[in-house]
């Protein structure tokens, strides 16, 4: 067995990169064909927001940041639904106020938490016993509703006018797909970071899309990728001394690049 | 019964009302799009419906499909209020939007756009069963592309893509087909073959048949009544009735010119953004 795997923290943080990988581009598939990537990186902030209100009140982070991402995704799309304002327009209205709001709960802080930081710049290799479970446990439900959704999440993805006017209720799949994509980057928010959570969501799927026409095949092609640049980057990070999250990502723009110059499409 | 239509708005010639509109008003945040529309349509009807942009023709599409709200009076279709349907009264309903072309590299197969046209039938939580697959196939041989199946939808022409979406259309087993400019950016020998197509739809299968278009010499000869739009119902009746100068100058203007081509008229006005 190689040096590295003898580690527990290198075990849990090689499980958890397997499952958010997994969920990251199965959702993050939808969240590139349906055009979402931009709500995905205000979630993420939100999320960050409902983390620091979490280590704030003292209670457990994941279920305040899993608040805050709903909330989010919900308010942006009933504000986009009744035309109240442009869905670009309030996804960055809530990504600056939940910025706002992030240092506002930090600044109430009475003392210095390097945690609430390890949400922000992503800290995989610190992921505990009782993290994994609740990735697990989460990543099975995001997986589930994918399944359970997969053919009306691609007819809406590919047009929701027409998926609603054939009788699919269109409205209510839109928002499954929202709550999934806010489940996860809650799930991926620790091992990753707010700042590059979203990031997961689309590198992959993107390349993958780079690389083939078929829904599965671009469902696989991106867990390939997420897990290719989650594990790469891990063991990047750990012979080289360098900071996990941000060569995950590195790595993940990197295969994108190189998915787009041997794209079959051009 | 007191705002009964008047005659030229009952359909002549034709089935049962199944499409009626009893002083119907649409509006867009608070803007109005369609003003006190009465009129009915009759199964198995072929009608074109015409306008300027902006004219309430898609509004109209989008009522009978329950899409919209009306403000006052009474959208219905089978008997039922347009936008209370239910799921599967949607399913009898083929739709066309007005679209764009489909980006090229979005995944999805030729068979698997089709096939997407059973699935509000299929039902939450199923896959498609053979009966589902078969449907797909026989819409798809109907149109003539039963051979592109496996292809990337996104790599077919605007031709092509229109025939793929009356065939997923035809997969939900509709009875009435709305087309919302299904010839716009399309080059003229493939707008006359989907004219055939829709045609041959209307003869065969008995369908109801809503063709909206800019395109009023294309659409004319195959119409039983067209229906001229202008934020209400200006007027409604055969092709010989509504193509005059006179009904046609208040709403496209003077410089409107109607002749005769073929022993048909030939209408030409100054709103062929498209063309």
């Amino acid at each position: 067995m190689p040096e590295f795997l003898a580690y527990g923290f290198m075990q849990r943080a090689l499980a958890a990169s397997l499952i958010i990988g997994a969920l990251c581009a199965a959702i993050g598939v939808f969240v590139v064909l349906r055009g979402l990537a931009f709500i995905g990186a205000g979630t993420a902030h939100s999320a960050f927001a409902g983390v620091t209100l979490g280590y704030l009140l003292g209670v457990h982070p994941m279920g305040t940041a899993l608040a805050f991402g709903l909330g989010t995704v919900w308010i942006v799309q009933a504000l986009h639904e009744r035309r109240k304002a442009a869905f670009d327009v309030s996804v960055g209205i809530f990504y600056t106020a939940s910025m706002a709001l992030a240092i506002f709960f930090i600044g109430l802080m009475r003392t210095y938490n390097a945690e609430v930081y390890g949400y922000l710049f992503g800290s995989i290799l610190s992921v505990t016993r009782g993290e994994l479970w609740l990735i697990a446990g989460l990543g099975l439900v995001g997986l589930s509703g994918i399944a359970l959704f997969f053919k009306e999440l691609h007819f809406i993805a590919f047009d929701q006018e027409m998926a609603e006017a054939s009788g699919i209720a269109a409205t209510p799949i839109l928002f499954l797909l929202l709550s999934l994509v806010a489940l996860t980057i809650v799930l991926a928010l620790k091992a990753v970071g707010a700042l590059l959570v979203f990031a997961l969501l689309i590198i992959p799927a993107a390349a993958a899309q780079q690389l083939t026409q078929r829904l599965w095949t671009m469902m696989l092609c991106a867990a390939g990728l997420a897990w290719g640049s989650m594990f790469g980057g891990l063991l990047l990070s750990y012979w080289f001394d360098l900071p996990s999250g941000a060569t995950i990502i590195l790595l993940a723009t990197a295969l994108f690049f190189l998915a787009v110059a041997v794209s079959p499409k051009r | 019964m007191s705002d009964k239509p008047p005659t030229a708005a009952r359909p002549p010639a034709a089935g049962a009302p199944i499409i009626e509109f009893q002083n119907a008003s649409f509006a867009y945040d608070g803007r109005p799009a369609l003003d006190s529309l009465s009129f009915s349509v009759g199964a198995g009807e072929f009608l074109g419906v015409i306008g300027p942009n902006g004219s309430g023709k898609t509004t109209l599409l989008k009522a009978i499909l329950g899409l919209i709200a009306p403000t006052q009076g009474r959208a219905a279709i089978f008997d039922c209020t347009c936008h209370e349907l239910r799921c599967h009264h949607r399913a009898m309903i083929g739709y066309l939007p007005q679209r764009s072309r489909t980006d090229p590299n979005f995944p999805v197969t030729v068979f698997e756009a089709v096939l997407m046209g059973r699935y509000s039938t299929i039902g939450l939580f199923r896959r498609p069963a053979e009966a589902d697959r078969e449907l797909a196939a026989s819409a798809l041989n109907e149109v003539g592309l039963l051979e592109l199946r496996d292809r990337p939808l996104g790599r077919l022409s605007g031709g092509q893509q229109q025939r793929v979406f009356i065939a997923r259309a035809l997969a939900q087993q509709p009875r009435v087909l709305l087309l919302d400019e299904p010839t716009t950016g399309i080059d003229a020998p493939t707008q006359a073959s989907l004219l055939a197509l829709v045609r041959r739809l209307h003869r065969e299968r008995g369908l109801t048949i809503l063709f909206v278009t800019h395109d009023i010499n294309l659409v004319s000869p195959a119409v039983d009544r067209l229906a001229l739009l202008n934020g209400r119902l200006v007027a409604i009746g055969p092709p010989a009735q509504i193509l005059t100068k006179e009904t046609l100058a208040p709403v496209y203007g003077e410089t409107a010119i109607v002749t005769n081509h073929a022993g048909g008229a030939y209408v030409i006005v100054a709103d062929h953004h498209h063309a």
